[in-house]
């Protein structure tokens, strides 16, 4: 009997506990709403195989998962996966337990099936799976909720490739795959992730509504990972291809939120009462690329008397709108945000501004003033603000700037092909693994072919110890300075901005997520 | 829109012939008693002398960067302020307007030799009239600045590439009129009367009806300068027209529209010579089309 | 319109870029470009790709667009109500203004009104309408808070939101051509004022008032309706740039992105559209002449 009342005492206690919490919790994330968000423009599609458009990664993590995804330190944790795997003591067999009971946006239940079927795709049409597939022997259903990765050698890079945000490795239904084949843009969306696609009107919107089966992890959310909850009814994304109309718009409250805004109106917007200004860390960093396969930059002597020349400082202000929260100086090929890395070797040959050195180089180049291609394009406004900067600065120390402003479409274009340009500008984000940086690879534009950096690549992608791995990091970083295959710039910082009524936003993530945010009207 | 009134224009006018030097010199007594050409034309006079003397006008170089000054109001440094790389707007729209009238004059002068050619020829020789006008047509098919975008997509930035685009798309209008022109005259006696001497097809249609057309070839000319002028602002604008590091008036509005809450200064005062460039030369076209034009000449 | 067309096809595969590498991103790399490109049937040589085209118009396909991932002919349709809305109210405020304007000023032609009035289309027609338009959110959305700065609301989901929308828009695009219709309105009530009957009006003792809207209004209407057929027409190229500053996604700026984006089809389908409403109006003038005109009746 006493012990009777003691267990109903508990479970009374229990549920009052529980009604508190859900109480709780009900006036400090209310649920319901329509959030409006503001970004730069149409996406080539929504098929996250497909490109690697910055614009189609947002879009598409809301409507699908992957088996990992990044936590705050841009370190891989599970999420369509059970745990971490287990790998085989050769380190070639990875086997991936699933969750059970996940469903996919159309009812069905994501089985061992779909992950195969999915991962193959990505692996034969994703620029990372390419990547990491090069490395893959056969992926195979174990049964219904495990799934193995054979390799042919081993490699550290894993994880890190399954859980990368862009271009990423998104589980669809197998049903899905069958119908379009990787090179094909698939035209149904539907994934597992907390929202689902209910209409997509090019130029107009884009809408999404909370997926009501989704069943989000218990872990704590963690930058890209965790615990994911879906307090909106309806996320509208409004395309708005100018910066500055942008800005205006969530000031006047037109949008809820605001993505790539002018980085100009920055303290306009911390005055502006109801707004809330975020700084995106990290963005990009700012890069010229120089032409290694053909022409005048294919002399290392003129690549390194072009990273001489260069101030940062002043190019760095200006592009940044004169906003010294909104760029930062670094020197390390992997962000700050990168934690693990990150570098911090000091005296390397960055930021010189040193006009005489510049000087010199181009004597010992041999170069006579013959005009140098440099590709920009205004699309992106900062590329075009740091390449007429740039311009200035070398022609003070003695070059001769060709300065092209095309439409990126035909930089993109361009840029494949050695005969055309010089140079061209572009921005790099943020790296996960050593691995991924594509400018020091030769199969990206630019081209870098150099021995010794193939060389220290192939060992980083064999390697797996990470402070062996640190160490060469540490060694591509001192040789890239050398060889100038690119020109590094500062780090420069995107503007978002939201209204005051828009809660729970992680302003630490590089790209925006809107699960576990809602709305305080 | 670049295109306003051209179309309409050629409706009403009609041939003017002048020949006689004391014609002419009436002519010009008339032209300077219109207030309009006198107006428009001065206006027009101190634009091409600004464009002429920009270097020496401009307190600083218009390509210079200043990054420490950016976006500064207007001061006695900076009459007009700065823009977003610290270039001092004064500067950048004294030498806008270069660009401007380079585009206008070399437009106008292309539109109306190629006019003329076309037009005659399609006048004169009824069978090519056929294709041509085909041709015509189909150009005069799309409206003037999705043409004139498209050519610039396919050229790429660059002052003579603007001018090429929208000399190819003010062509039509021109040789429309000259045409029509030819048309009206060519059943004139005189003309059939040197036809009847034996003269060759060109020579009756360079002699004879030229110099009918040269009075609405002017008002057009001047019309086509106003849209070319125009036209140039807005490619500028939209990103496709004279690299943007080139100081035109539409690069500097274009660059101003991101700044206009923080530095109002950088889209207003090149608009306002946009504007004042686009009143003197309709003030003038309105005013040699009223001189030139018998059939709207008041008594 | 099969020149139109051909022209078109060629012009727009002339355009340097390349659609693939701006859909794939820019990290991917030099095979998977050219397998997309394999895929989209874009690296057969250009005849074969024009002769496909035309038979896919032939059929009424206009392709397929490369970036939308849909057909031409649906994408056309999703814009094309934006632009509509867009260009009948730019009209309406076109119209509004200007034959109103035109007729007061015709009608006491010399007086203090007709100076005022006509020095305002002036200026009208010389303002740049994109500026004019920068201006406008300038000082009525940002500074005062009165109208949102850009964007669109549908005409049949929300009326209110549609206006409010539309309205700044409507007048930048249909203030330059307000002045024009301004212009030529009073150009024709100035003629029709001299005609015969109207002096024949006068010496019968009608008063001045009756003489003018009786017999003037109606037949200076008449050249004022092929200068409205005109203007829709230059509204379609007009509403290009309103489109781009004022975020509305219509026409206008479906070509634009299609343009940058290098997606061919869409392209051809925009221009050929244009081309097609251009000949509709020209022919709606045409008819409507007709109706108004009793001098004009065809068989």
């Amino acid at each position: 009997m006493r012990q009777r009342k003691t267990t109903w005492a508990a479970i009374i206690v229990a549920v009052v506990a529980l009604c508190l919490i859900s109480v709780l919790d009900a006036t400090a994330q209310k649920k319901g709403g329509v959030l409006k968000v503001g970004n730069l423009g149409e996406p080539p599609t929504l098929d996250a195989h497909w490109t690697t458009a910055t614009i189609t990664e947002v879009l598409t993590n809301h409507l699908y998962e992957g088996l990992y995804a990044l936590d705050a330190r841009s370190q891989p944790i599970p999420m369509l996966a059970e745990a971490m795997p287990a790998v085989s003591k050769d380190g070639l067999t990875y086997t991936f337990k699933l969750r059970q009971g996940i469903k996919f946006h159309n009812g069905k239940e994501m089985t061992s099936a779909d992950v195969v079927a999915s991962l193959n795709r990505w692996g034969a049409q994703s620029t990372y799976g390419k990547g990491l597939y090069a490395r893959v022997a056969e992926v195979r259903a174990v049964d219904k909720y495990a799934v193995q990765m054979q390799l042919k050698e081993k490699t550290a890079t894993v994880l890190i490739s399954l859980a990368i945000p862009n271009n990423f490795a998104a589980i669809y239904p197998k049903e899905v795959i069958d119908k379009f084949k990787p090179a094909e843009k698939a035209t149904e969306w539907i994934g597992t992730g907390p929202f689902k696609l209910v209409e997509w009107k090019p130029d107009r919107h884009i809408k999404m509504v909370r997926f009501d089966d989704y069943q989000p992890r218990k872990e704590a959310a963690s930058g890209y990972g965790g615990r994911k909850v879906v307090h909106i009814n309806e996320l509208l994304w409004m395309p708005v291809p100018d910066a500055a109309t942008r800005v205006a718009q969530i000031e006047t409250g037109e949008l809820d939120f605001a993505d790539d805004l002018d980085l100009n109106a920055y303290d306009r917007l911390k005055k502006t009462a109801g707004v809330q200004p975020i700084v995106a860390k990290p963005y990009y960093w700012l890069v010229a690329v120089f032409n290694k396969k053909e022409g005048l930059m294919t002399n290392q002597k003129l690549r390194q008397a072009w990273q001489a020349a260069l101030d940062m400082e002043p190019i760095m202000k200006n592009v940044a709108g004169g906003h010294a929260e909104l760029y930062r100086l670094d020197s390390s090929l992997a962000f700050v945000e990168n934690a693990p890395w990150h570098t911090k070797i000091k005296g390397l040959p960055w930021n010189e501004h040193n006009r005489d050195k510049a000087k010199r180089l181009l004597r010992e180049a041999g170069y006579k003033g013959e005009p140098i291609r440099f590709m920009t394009t205004q699309e992106y406004k900062w590329m075009y603000d740091f390449a007429l900067l740039t311009k200035q600065q070398l022609e003070d120390a003695g070059f001769t700037i060709d300065l092209q402003v095309v439409d990126w479409a035909t930089l993109v274009k361009r840029r494949n092909n050695h005969k055309e340009y010089d140079a061209f500008t572009t921005g790099m984000g943020n790296f996960y693994d050593p691995t991924h940086h594509i400018y020091l690879g030769p199969n990206w534009p630019g081209w870098t072919d150099d021995e010794d950096l193939n060389r220290m690549l192939a060992e980083l992608a064999g390697e797996g110890d990470y402070k062996k791995r640190f160490a060469l990091w540490e060694q591509v970083t001192r040789a890239f300075y050398d060889k100038v295959p690119v020109a590094r710039y500062g780090d420069l910082f995107g503007l978002r901005a939201s209204r005051a009524h828009v809660k729970g936003f992680d302003t630490t993530l590089m790209r925006p997520r809107f699960h576990n945010v809602w709305l305080d009207k | 829109m670049p295109e306003s009134v051209a179309v309409n224009e050629s409706a009403v006018l009609a041939g003017a012939p002048v020949t006689a030097a004391g014609a002419r010199t009436r002519l010009v007594r008339r032209l300077l008693r219109n207030h309009s050409v006198v107006i428009g034309g001065s206006v027009f006079l101190v634009l091409v002398l600004v464009a002429l003397f920009a270097d020496a006008l401009s307190p600083y170089s218009p390509t210079r960067l200043y990054p420490a000054q950016r976006l500064k109001p207007p001061s006695l440094s900076n009459l007009l302020g700065t823009d977003e790389f610290g270039r001092d707007i004064a500067s950048l729209v004294l030498h806008g307007s270069r660009v401007s009238l380079l585009v206008g004059g070399v437009t106008m002068v292309l539109t109306s030799l190629g006019g003329v050619l076309i037009g005659l020829v399609a006048g004169y020789y009824r069978r090519l009239d056929l294709v041509i006008m085909r041709v015509m047509d189909g150009l005069m098919a799309f409206p003037a600045i999705l043409l004139a975008i498209a050519l610039m997509a396919v050229r790429g930035p660059g002052v003579w590439n603007v001018i090429f685009s929208l000399s190819i798309v003010y062509l039509p209008r021109t040789a429309m009129l000259i045409r029509s022109t030819a048309l009206s005259v060519r059943e004139l006696d005189y003309v059939l009367a040197a036809q009847a001497l034996g003269r060759g097809g060109l020579a009756i249609a360079f002699r004879h009806i030229l110099p009918n057309c040269v009075g609405p070839l002017l008002v057009q000319g001047t019309f086509i300068f106003a849209y070319a002028v125009l036209a140039e602002a807005i490619l500028g604008f939209l990103g496709v027209g004279v690299p943007p590091y080139v100081p035109s008036w539409g690069n500097v509005i274009a660059s101003g529209k991101n700044v206009i809450r923080e530095a109002f200064w950088v889209s207003a005062f090149p608009g306002l010579a946009l504007t004042l460039a686009g009143l003197s030369l309709n003030l003038l076209g309105d005013g040699l089309r009223d001189t030139l034009d018998p059939r709207l000449r008041r008594e | 319109m099969l020149v139109v067309v051909t022209v078109v096809f060629l012009l727009i595969h002339l355009i340097p870029g390349d659609p693939v590498a701006v859909i794939l991103g820019p990290e991917a790399n030099a095979q998977q470009i050219e397998d997309a490109r394999r895929e989209l049937g874009l690296d057969r040589p250009l005849h074969e790709q024009l002769l496909r085209f035309y038979a896919r118009l032939l059929r009424g396909d206009l392709g397929r667009s490369y970036f939308l991932d849909r057909p031409v002919t649906q994408a056309l349709w999703e814009r094309a109500e934006p632009t509509l809305v867009l260009m009948t109210a730019a009209l309406f405020v076109a119209v509004l203004i200007g034959v109103p304007t035109g007729i007061v000023a015709g009608a006491y032609q010399g007086s203090w009104w007709d100076r005022g009035l006509m020095t305002l289309a002036l200026l009208g027609v010389c303002v740049p309408g994109f500026w004019l338009s920068l201006n406008f959110i300038y000082l009525f959305s940002v500074r005062l808070g009165w109208l949102p700065v850009a964007g669109y609301a549908s005409v049949l989901q929300d009326p209110v939101a549609a206006a409010r929308y539309m309205l700044l828009p409507a007048v930048s695009l249909g203030f330059n051509q307000s002045a024009l219709i301004a212009r030529i309105a009073r150009s024709c009530m100035i003629e029709v004022l001299r005609q015969d009957y109207i002096r024949t009006a006068r010496a019968k003792g009608l008063a001045e008032r009756s003489v003018i809207f009786l017999h003037a209004f109606r037949n200076a209407l008449v050249p004022v309706v092929t200068v409205i057929g005109i203007t829709m027409a230059i509204l379609i190229g007009g509403a290009v740039v309103t489109e781009i500053v004022f975020n509305i996604p219509g026409l206008g700026r479906l070509i634009i992105s299609a343009i940058l984006r290098r997606d061919y089809p869409v392209v051809q389908g925009v221009v050929l559209l244009t081309a097609a409403a251009y000949m509709l109006i020209n022919l709606m003038v045409d008819v409507v002449y007709a109706y108004i005109d009793p001098r004009i009746r065809y068989a």
